[in-house]
This record gives structure tokens, C-alpha cells and sequence, in this order.
């Protein structure tokens, strides 16, 4: 229920706000929301099997955006940075697929 | 343990964390794509599995509730932030395209003014020339001379019978032809083509769209347009040639770019109109200035 609201709250804000993101962050929005997407999945399937943890959410959601974002950054030094990023938009879009549908054949049976 | 088969799948283990093959070299022997697996990792493990290692701990549920709600709340603002970003930043980009069209526009309009600028200039120059050199008989010859080469370099504009080609894009549509197919346009290789076939047929003067074409003029393709003199041309391409009434046709037509663009009419629907006319203008190129080539003394 709290990350549910949260979420809703989140949007809100920034609908509402509207805060401008500094130049040099912007590319690596898009990424992090990748990251966090797949943190978000994962979370969710982990609380279909039961085993959901706060603090593995937490602290993966960090980690995953953290280091998505690093890699990218890296990329940029290195010229590759629009490679780098779609490599790790396929990575974790392949475990985005895969967590979504466990989480499919677990609420659908499907 | 019995040793069974190696199977290539990292098998969990019921009780423990489900760790990822270690490299060390433990007594659990290493699975054969240990070193390679990232797709057989990524596809396998797609839950964090420290999930599993919190469970197996039987950790607090409860903890830790105020840093979830902020994480969810992080995520959420991502989103709209992004999402209100990219939408912010679309007409953005719509802006400054029309603005970058606008000022092209500018600049091709100032260009023209120069040219014209140039082209009476130039008139200027021929009759301040014809005054000062006087009435001797050199000057006339001299005069003579520049008023014969004047117009075949392309220098003044020069009139007279000729014959006007008029060529455009395949109509979507004929001949069953994408209309998508880049081959169905009228490529700079098909105007040059065209264009020499002209000079072949014995054309004086040609001109591409008004602009007269001389010994320094390329006709290219530049991106989506073709260029002549670094002027973009628009459609459809009119091609104005001087030269003999009674051959100049004929022989284009036999010119290898005449058959050239015969069978581009015939085999890509393309438009190829020829028409003869009795009197044609075609302007000087304005362009022609030597910067560095100088007149060799012999």
C-alpha cells in the first residue's frame, strides 16, 4: 500500500512541481527509470512469492539506479555512451520481461 | 552427493542463498558456462536474490517503511519529471527547427540579392570598360574579343533559340513503383547526365532552374536536394539549353544522356518533357570569379 501511494504521491509532485533537472543529469534520467522499473518489478514479484523485503528494495533500487547511471556516465568519458545505455536498457529490459511475466502467471494463471 | 550428470544450469540449492557460481574453487564443482552465462544469469535470476537471503534470515517485514515510501516516492517523481521533461521539450525542438528554416530562408534571400547586386555590378564594369578604353583600335578589337567570349564562359546573359527539358520525380503510383524508392527521384547524376548530353548536342548556354551553368558549376546532390552552384534546386528540374534550332534536339535525344533519360522515363515513370522553343534568355552566372587561377605569361 505505501509504495502504491508513494508512487501516486511521486507523480503527483512532479506534475505538479514541475522541477527542472539539471543539464548535466539529464540523460541519465531515462536510465535510472529503467533501473528503477526493474527494481519496481522485481519488488513486485518478490512480494508475489512472498519473500518481499523493504530493506532489499531499498537498497537495490539504489544500487541498480546508482550503477545504471555509472555506466552510462563511464560511457560518456569513453565516447560510447549511447551504446552503454542501450546495452543496459536490453539487460534490464530482458529481466523486465522475465519478472513480468512470472508476475503474469502468478495473479492470471496465465 | 551423489555425482550425477554436470548440467550446464546453476541448480539452487534448497537451503542457501542463491548465489551465483562462485569462481573460487570450491567442492561445489563449477558449472561448464560459468564464465559466460550473463544471459542464463539475467534470464534466471531476475529477482534480486537477496530477496530470497532476507527471507531465508526471516527478517522484520516491517522495517524500514519510511525510506520504502520515499524510494516509491523518488520513482513516482522520476516519471512525471521525465515525462514532463520530454513534452517540455518537443515544441522546444519545434521552435528551433523554425527558426533554423527561417534563417536559411534569410540567407538564400540575401544570397539572391548579392547575385542580382553582382550581375549589375558586372553591367556596370562592361560599359565603364567600353569608356574608358576609348575608341582606338585596339580597344575594339579587345572590346570584340570580350563581347564573343563574354557569353560562352557564361559570363553575361545570352539569348536565342533553344530548347527547354523539363524532368520531375515518378508520380507515386505509375508502374507499380514505391513511391518511397529513392530511384524513382531525379538524382545530380541524372541532371549531369542530362546536362552533358546537351553540351554533346552542341548547347551554348545551358541553364538548370534559372541558374546558368558555367565552367565552375557542379551540380551534386546534397542531402535530399540537388544542388547547382550550391543552390538547392526545387522540383521539378527545368533545363534550358541554347544552341541550334534544327539539331540541337535530335542530337540530344541520341546523346547518351538523352538515353539516359529515356529510359528513365520508360522504366521509372519519371516526368521528361522536351519542348522547342523559339527564344529562350538565360541569365549570367554571377558567380564567375577567379581568386587564385591567373593568366599564365607565355
Amino acid at each position: 500500500m505505501i509504495p502504491v501511494l508513494g508512487l501516486l504521491a511521486g507523480i503527483a509532485l512532479g506534475l505538479v512541481l514541475e522541477p527542472t533537472i539539471p543539464q548535466g543529469l539529464q540523460p541519465y534520467l531515462p536510465i535510472a527509470i529503467v533501473a528503477a522499473m526493474d527494481a519496481l518489478f522485481g519488488a513486485f514479484r518478490a512480494y508475489l512469492d512472498g519473500n518481499f523485503n523493504d530493506r532489499v528494495f531499498v537498497v537495490s533500487f539504489i544500487s541498480n539506479v546508482l550503477i545504471a547511471a555509472a555506466i552510462v556516465w563511464v560511457g560518456d568519458q569513453i565516447g560510447v555512451g549511447s551504446q552503454l545505455s542501450t546495452g543496459v536498457v536490453v539487460v534490464l529490459g530482458i529481466r523486465i520481461f522475465t519478472n513480468v511475466a512470472a508476475i503474469r502467471r502468478v495473479l492470471f494463471h496465465a | 552427493m551423489s555425482p550425477g550428470p554436470r548440467v550446464a544450469r546453476v541448480e539452487r540449492s534448497p537451503d542457501g542463498p542463491d548465489r551465483l557460481p562462485s569462481t573460487s574453487a570450491g567442492s561445489t564443482p563449477r558449472a561448464l558456462d560459468a564464465s559466460m552465462d550473463l544471459l542464463n544469469q539475467i534470464i534466471q535470476h531476475p529477482v534480486d536474490p537477496d530477496y530470497a537471503v532476507a527471507a531465508a534470515r526471516g527478517g522484520g517485514r516491517a522495517r524500514l517503511r519510511w525510506p520504502l515510501a520515499l524510494v516509491a516516492l523518488v520513482i513516482g517523481a522520476m516519471f512525471a519529471v521525465s515525462a514532463v521533461e520530454t513534452t517540455r521539450a518537443a515544441p522546444a525542438a519545434e521552435t528551433e527547427r523554425t527558426e533554423l528554416i527561417s534563417r536559411v530562408q534569410r540567407a538564400e534571400a540575401q544570397q539572391d540579392e548579392l547575385r542580382a547586386r553582382v550581375t549589375s555590378l558586372s553591367a556596370e564594369i562592361a560599359k565603364l570598360r567600353a569608356a574608358a578604353a576609348g575608341t582606338s583600335d585596339e580597344a575594339e578589337l579587345l572590346e570584340r574579343q570580350i563581347n564573343t567570349l563574354d557569353p560562352m564562359v557564361g559570363n553575361v546573359a545570352v539569348t536565342g533559340p533553344g530548347i527547354t527539358v523539363t524532368v520531375d520525380d515518378a508520380v507515386p503510383g505509375t508502374l507499380d513503383v514505391p513511391s518511397t524508392d529513392q530511384r524513382n527521384q531525379v538524382l545530380d547524376i541524372d541532371l549531369q547526365a542530362m546536362v552533358n548530353g546537351l553540351w554533346l548536342a552542341g548547347a551554348e548556354a545551358v541553364a538548370v532552374n534559372g541558374h546558368r551553368l558555367s565552367s565552375l558549376t557542379a551540380i551534386r546532390g546534397a542531402g535530399d536536394a540537388i544542388t547547382v552552384d550550391f543552390r538547392s534546386l526545387a522540383r521539378p528540374y527545368r533545363v534550358q539549353a541554347l544552341g541550334d534550332p534544327k539539331t540541337l534536339q535530335a542530337h540530344y535525344v541520341e546523346s547518351a544522356g538523352g538515353l539516359w533519360w529515356n529510359e528513365l522515363a520508360q522504366n521509372r515513370g519519371m516526368r521528361y518533357e522536351i519542348s522547342s522553343e523559339e527564344q529562350i534568355t538565360l541569365p549570367a552566372d554571377p558567380g564567375l570569379v577567379l581568386r587564385h587561377a591567373r593568366k599564365a605569361e607565355s
